[in-house]
């Protein structure tokens, strides 16, 4: 803001944020020190910083109990899978209601935000009926579907607003100069909606993967991604918090990593393009 | 301008109109046959008196209103009243729902607000300091609720520790199994997870304001505690709105942390939990399924009221 400009405040400015973030962030170190503990470190009372005893036990642990990268192979093809899908699905539609809004445009949003309004249980087992029938329960391709569209309100909703954003007398130069509709879309505007469609996708792949309620209910074992993962790993094997802590640590460090690099977009995702 | 151009543009805009028909088909058909459809057959499961294996062959039978309120007489002619809305549980369950969302809502679009203020004005590190507060919204709930539920227990949990340290309690606390502390356990780590979410929305609302009306409030010596609430909150209303009702969505159907963080406690169980167990611990799939579908209906009156009250415009049309 405009008033935060005298050094001391800014100094204060600097301390209140970072006291924030690490308020916000403590949680997630103190998973990541535990993972590097030994078990009788871990429940040590009082907590044990610096003199804790530390080992990479339990990471060779986990990691030789389960079958890590086929969850993390699965988790990559469910995320990856439905977000392209969906795209797919929602760069025409957004296009439609952004370019030739009618009387039902609202309408539409409107309907696509009850999608959010319906509580999962409450087609849990319509679901699971209808993807057993179809023979797609516990598949991949059957998670890409329900990820897919779970999400697809959230990415329709997103390029709808960047697709606003864009002028469209430029598509309309494009027509002029002979383009057909499927080049007007996919040479025009598809290029130019790349910031929009990067933050939507990563937005959505991040989404996807932290899905735990349908992963877990529409799978058993094969196409288990690492949220099923997790929630399978402590029931059988006791309350080890060490191993608990590195196992939820492996499934969150792809997404963290993959987050990080691209925060930038990320926050544009999330803020619907408003931060820049 | 020729006369053939000018006989072109209505057919143009024709095929535009059709084409955007086409390109909406496979979102709509998509969107009947694995959200309309399924709640149609949910909502008629709770009509049925279907169990775990009725509900697959089919045999389930038609019961009408029996699953929401029902009368028995009994054979000496006592006459007794059942059903979920009838039941102590349920109603136990939407109170519990509708605390929960009313209190973490407001506290995460206060404490988002106070984050998004500070976020917005310059220090050192900020590109650092925003990604690290993103990290709560990335991590799955599913990893954050064990990973709080430890920290939270009463043997070896760090925050009891760290209270006794400090002399704000004077013995450990099982914050996650005591009934009076379960609801605040649950409400920390929502509000955890969720602010820097709130605080993003709040942030994206707060750049759109142009700075010369702060420079102008500053030249007339307006204080900036007024300045914020005379400037800055009316023109974050709009952005605040939708930040809102995006999270009360979602804390009305709040199911995962509960399921993972207070599994069995009366006095977190929400709506959406209370179906779940009808379903997966008792196979009533017929209360179950009236339980969701008054979820349903509550959630959806909310949204139609607030929209109405709060003159949302969810096609992003500032009026």
């Amino acid at each position: 803001m405009a008033r935060a400009t005298t050094p001391r405040r800014k100094a204060l400015t600097t301390l209140a944020a970072w006291t924030v973030a690490l308020i916000i962030f403590f949680p997630v170190l103190w998973m990541i020190l535990t993972s590097f503990k030994t078990e009788a470190s871990a429940v040590a009372m009082p907590p044990e910083f610096l003199g804790a005893s530390w080992t990479l036990e339990n990471y060779a642990e986990v990691w030789q109990r389960s079958d890590y990268p086929r969850f993390f192979w699965n988790s990559v093809v469910i995320s990856v899978g439905s977000t392209l899908l969906g795209l797919g699905l929602a760069i025409p539609a957004a296009w439609s209601m952004a370019f030739v809004p009618g009387r039902r445009t609202k309408d539409l949003l409107m309907w696509m935000l009850s999608t959010k309004m319906m509580p999962a249980v409450a087609v849990m087992i319509p679901i699971y009926l209808l993807f057993q029938w179809l023979g797609i329960y516990d598949s991949k391709i059957g998670l890409v579907i329900a990820l897919m569209l779970m999400n697809l309100p959230i990415i329709i909703w997103m390029l709808y607003t960047y697709f606003k954003e864009i002028p469209s007398e430029i598509l309309e130069a494009a027509r002029m100069d002979g383009a057909n509709l499927w080049n007007e879309v996919l040479y025009v505007l598809t290029p130019m909606a790349v910031p929009g469609i990067a933050s939507t996708l990563l937005l959505n792949v991040i989404l996807a993967w932290n899905e735990a309620f349908w992963t877990i209910t529409l799978t058993t074992t094969k196409a288990a991604p690492l949220s099923a993962f997790i929630a399978s790993f402590s029931a059988p094997q006791g309350l080890f918090y060490a191993k608990l802590s590195a196992a939820s640590t492996m499934a969150i460090l792809p997404i963290l990593i993959l987050g990080w690099f691209s925060q930038k977009q990320l926050v544009r995702g999330l803020t619907f393009g408003a931060v820049k | 301008m020729t006369t053939s151009k000018i006989a072109k543009g209505p057919s143009l805009q024709q095929q535009r109109v059709r084409a955007a028909f086409w390109f909406l088909a496979p979102m709509l058909v998509m969107l009947a046959i694995v959200a309309a459809w399924p709640l149609f057959r949910s909502i008629s499961f709770s009509f049925t008196d279907a169990t775990a294996d009725t509900i697959f062959n089919g045999k389930a039978a038609w019961v009408g209103f029996d699953n929401y309120i029902e009368q028995r007489v009994r054979s000496n002619g006592e006459i007794r009243w059942r059903g979920v809305l009838l039941d102590a549980e349920w109603w136990n369950a939407v109170w519990n729902t509708v605390r929960f969302s009313l209190v973490s809502v407001a506290l995460e679009t206060v404490l988002g607000l106070l984050v998004a203020l500070v976020l917005n004005a310059e220090f050192k590190g900020r590109g650092l300091v925003r990604a690290a507060i993103l990290i709560p919204w990335a991590i799955p709930t599913i990893v954050s609720a064990r990973m709080w539920g430890w920290m939270l227990n009463d043997q070896f949990g760090v925050i009891n520790q760290m209270l006794l340290t400090v002399g704000l309690i004077s013995e450990p606390i099982a914050w996650t199994a005591r009934a009076d502390t379960a609801m605040l356990a649950v409400l920390i780590v929502d509000v955890w997870k969720t602010t820097p979410f709130m605080a993003l929305l709040i942030l994206a609302g707060l750049q759109m304001i142009p700075r010369d009306m702060y420079e102008a409030a500053k030249l007339d010596g307006i204080h900036p505690v007024k300045v914020f609430f005379r400037v800055t909150l009316p023109l974050l209303k709009p952005a605040l709105l939708v930040a809102v009702i995006f999270r009360v969505l979602d804390a009305l159907r709040i199911f995962d942390l509960i399921y993972v963080l207070t599994p069995q406690s009366d006095a977190t169980v929400t709506m959406s939990v209370l179906s779940y167990r009808q379903i997966q611990q008792f196979g009533d799939y017929g209360e179950g399924s009236a339980m969701s579908t008054l979820l349903f209906l509550i959630i959806t009156a909310f949204v139609l009221l607030y929209i109405k009250l709060g003159r949302v415009d969810l096609s992003g049309e500032k009026s």
